[in-house]
């Protein structure tokens, strides 16, 4: 039996005509792991709140919403509204890592929760104790919430739910905040906490490339409804190359795609010389096409379609490969210094550790140079140093040829030197965005996307995707021949990172110097003339995307990592498609 | 069990015994003692440094002289200033009150570096755990605000939103500062609420944790201290300390020594129980 049941939910928020949810069939059994796809204002997150019960909205609300309640006599099934469910049941952990902490120690964190339900003190102890070195957290029991990194603090608040053990648990975009590395290792926390302790997972997210692979069930929402709900495999051989749904899908998913898509995708299983089938032994069982003796196969209903960089490898490793066709790129001519750095040294506190150790930077008059780096690497800091809020001890800084301090009187932030931050909130001054774009109505007619429609809304009440464009074109209003973007793609879903890219190649038409501070590597990739690796302070590598990207192994993008064993140089998926061919059968 | 990591309950009331019989017994030998010991525990524990050290000498001196250039009481002149007699009452006065402040802030400042923001809470969460959550929240925010107040300065400044040409325009940029910290804070304390509600925040009674025990130990250490306490206070109220018209001292009659004794131990409580701690490890070590 499922564990929540929904039949043709609609759900109308007060005041609107628009249904924000319609006619929404969805099945959820004990057990799952469900990722829920969508584009921003798809009603993701109004589905999510509605399964939440302390979280619904005002609304008119029609259709049936069951959850199946464990009692004495086996299941039974209780429709929301018509029964209280206690709160334990359904766990939830929002986007914002920092907001959903409410105490000030870790360890109180944890025993919050169980706090409010009124568990005695033994009991609490040893539930604390125990989620604690299951999450392993435990060494940092003790610390000041303030003090931790996002991935940490997400992590805490995942605990802090899982502590009264639910049956169903509910994140919605739980990593859209977090860098690379510290969002895997949250996925792959949900994922363990999914298979040891059998909890029922529905997520929400636009990290594809890892939940492709491990989810049960890819449900994709559209304009309120529901448009696709399967399993990974058949929704990713479903959406084709040209579906509006492809961002959606894994590098693999797409290669697989363009590389396929002149012939007959279903059919066109390239054979290994000895038979085997492409993706066998690929370690899903579900894939494996296991053959009968006389050949046939036994086992086809769920298509071959690569799902993780591995399952990649193994499908562009029997394709027949081509020479590049795309000339050399130039290295380009630009050797007239925006930006330069030399040896700079910097820390936040007398006794504390250098922070930037002997930096050296040098980002060229027109280019889009991006910086890239783990979360707490310090780019975020060199950034503000680069830009004159932060004072190095020792070094030079040099803007346009001229050292940074002979800009006076707030020269440097007028047509100079623009510094886009990671948190839009801290941008906005006024009631709505009209006051707030006053005065960009130049930059307003140059950018790609219209946003008068959000005129009359509050800058808070806009979604964080919209928030992001307003804060851009505020940046840009001051007309800045550098412009440093910190994190710009952050919480993007993809049609909106693509209207950033948008944003990027035009400023760089415009003659713009671009310096992202990014840890999105297939963002940097699609839209960076040079990239640079930062760590320890300082920059370990830096080179020209292609060969940064061919070049690292590890720090580079899913297309480089699948193809890189083949080819030199594919590394996003249409210049991949551009070195394979699927006809003619395997090399 | 070090002296820090004793239940905060213990500290507590450890420091509050030290500080009342430093602040109310104004007798110049247990002053002596305390201001001894205060510095000494500093030294061994290592709580002050140099500049610390400093700026309690200067307080001290300050306070030394003030009373005597002030105060013109006293039977005995030592000299004439400025036509004023400065007295050998005053004088001694005043170095009792210098040392009485002076031992005073030096446990003051052992307390806060002993009684962290957990531990504050732990003692207040003891009468309520409604009170105790309102504090946890409250020094989250703090934390919180600052690092935002930080963000914000910085953003503005960058998209030259910011003017620090001139006063007025720095005390406008501050107030906007200010403004927009208050409304993010609003806003996303929507997150929070929700956060509380949904994992359970008012559904019931609520239970409240804490990572502290009360144990044997920590009751025998507050008895001896409310026993030491009681020494010396006893003592102090027979023994005869008068500064004004002229010193009337009866400091080292039996009860003054037994105020003495007993102030003694209770001040290097601490040192002895950190100390007994220091040499069973030694001991530990050397069996091994």
């Amino acid at each position: 039996m499922a564990l929540v049941t929904v039949k043709n939910l609609s759900f109308t928020y007060p005041n609107t005509e628009h249904k924000a949810l319609s006619g929404i069939d969805l099945a959820i059994e004990r057990g799952a792991f469900i990722t829920l796809m969508g584009a921003t204002g798809s009603g993701k997150s109004t589905l999510l709140r509605l399964l939440k019960p302390e979280l619904q909205q005002n609304g008119v609300l029609e259709g049936v919403l069951t959850y199946a309640v464990k009692t004495d006599e086996g299941d039974r099934d209780v429709a929301l509204n018509e029964e209280k469910i206690h709160p334990r049941v359904v766990g939830y952990v929002a986007q914002d890592p920092e907001e959903q902490i409410v105490t000030d120690k870790v360890w109180h964190e944890l025993a919050f929760t169980l706090e409010n339900l009124g568990v005695r003190q033994r009991d609490i102890a040893r539930r604390v104790a125990e989620i604690a070195s299951y999450f392993g957290i435990d060494r940092w029991m003790e610390r000041d919430t303030a003090t931790l990194s996002g991935g940490e603090k997400q992590l805490l608040n995942l605990a802090a739910v899982m502590i009264a053990d639910p049956e169903l648990l509910l994140l919605d975009e739980p990593t859209a905040q977090l860098d690379p590395i510290a969002a895997t290792r949250f996925i792959e926390t949900v994922y363990r906490l999914n298979r040891e302790t059998g909890v029922t997972v529905l997520l929400c997210e636009h990290r594809c490339e890892e939940l492709f692979p491990i989810s049960d069930r890819i449900v994709i929402l559209d304009g309120g409804r529901v448009a696709l709900d399967d399993t990974p495999r058949r929704i990713a051989q479903s959406i084709g190359r040209d579906s509006e749904y492809a961002a959606f899908l894994p590098t693999a998913a797409r290669l697989y795609h363009s590389v396929t898509r002149s012939a007959q995708a279903n059919d066109t299983i390239p054979q290994s010389p000895s038979g085997d089938s492409l993706l066998a032994g690929s370690g899903s069982p579900s894939v494996a096409s296991r053959r009968l003796p006389n050949g046939e196969h036994l086992y086809q209903r769920e298509p071959i379609i690569p799902l993780s960089v591995r399952e990649g490898q193994r499908f562009v490793g029997n394709l027949h490969r081509k020479e590049k066709t795309t000339s050399e790129r130039s290295d380009g001519n630009a050797t007239e210094e925006a930006l330069s750095l030399k040896r700079i040294r910097f820390r936040y506190e007398r006794r504390g550790a250098d922070i930037l150790r002997d930096l050296d930077l040098t980002v060229y008059r027109g280019e889009v140079f991006a910086l890239l780096g783990a979360n707490g690497a310090g780019k975020s800091t060199a950034a503000a140093v680069a830009a004159g809020l932060r004072k190095p001890y020792s070094g030079t800084i040099k803007l346009f040829g001229r050292p940074l301090k002979d800009y006076k009187n707030g020269a440097l932030y007028k047509g100079n030197l623009s510094l886009l931050p990671q948190d839009a909130e801290s941008v906005f001054l006024c009631e709505t965005v009209r006051e707030e774009l006053k005065g960009c109505d130049g930059v307003l007619q140059k950018l790609p996307f219209d946003l008068t429609p959000l005129f009359d809304r509050h800058p808070y009440d806009i979604s964080g995707g919209e928030r992001q464009l307003v804060a851009l074109c505020k940046a840009l209003s001051t007309a800045p021949r550098l412009l440093m973007m910190d994190e710009p793609s952050k919480g993007l879903d993809a049609n909106r990172k693509a209207l950033l890219l948008d944003v990027i190649r035009r400023l760089k038409h415009d003659g713009v110097t671009v310096l992202l501070i990014t840890h999105d590597v297939e963002f940097a990739a699609l839209c960076a003339d040079r990239c640079a690796l930062f760590a320890q302070g300082r920059i370990a590598a830096v080179d020209r995307t292609d060969r940064f990207m061919t070049d690292n192994r590890f720090y580079t993008t899913a297309a480089s990592r699948i193809t890189r064993r083949y080819v030199d140089g594919a590394y996003t998926v249409a210049l991949a498609a551009e070195r394979f061919s699927s006809d003619g059968g395997a090399v | 069990m070090r002296f820090e990591q004793l239940n905060p309950f213990t500290v507590a009331v450890y420091y509050l015994c030290v500080l009342g019989i430093i602040m109310f017994s104004m007798n110049p030998l247990l002053i002596g003692i305390a201001l001894l010991t205060s510095v000494l525990s500093a030294v061994i524990g290592g709580t002050a440094d140099k500049k610390a050290h400093l700026f309690s000498l200067a307080v001290f001196l300050i306070a030394a002289l003030l009373n005597p250039i002030f105060v013109h009481k006293g039977a005995t002149p030592l000299f004439f200033f400025n036509d004023n007699p400065i007295t050998l009452e005053a004088t001694v006065y005043g170095l009792c009150a210098a040392g009485m402040l002076t031992a005073a802030l030096y446990r003051l400042r052992d307390l806060s570096r002993v009684m962290t923001s957990d531990r504050v809470l732990y003692l207040f969460g003891r009468f309520s755990p409604q009170i105790a959550l309102l504090l946890s929240m409250a020094i989250r925010y703090t934390a919180l605000l600052r690092v935002r107040w930080r963000r914000i300065c910085d953003s503005q400044r960058a998209l030259g939103l910011f003017d620090d040409g001139n006063l007025i325009d720095a005390v406008r940029g501050r107030a906007r500062v200010l403004s927009i910290l208050i409304t993010w804070t609003l806003e996303n304390g929507i997150v929070t609420a929700e956060s509380m509600e949904s994992r359970g925040y008012g559904t019931g009674r609520r239970t409240s944790f804490a990572v502290y025990r009360v144990h044997k130990y920590d009751v025998i250490v507050m008895l001896i201290c409310f026993l030491l306490t009681a020494l010396s206070a006893v003592g102090v109220y027979y023994s005869k300390a008068v500064f004004y018209p002229a010193l009337t001292m009866d400091l080292l009659n039996p009860w003054g020594i037994t105020a003495a004794a007993g102030f003694t131990v209770l001040s290097v409580l601490p040192l002895i129980i950190n100390g007994k701690e220091a040499i069973r490890w030694r001991l530990l070590l050397s069996k091994t």
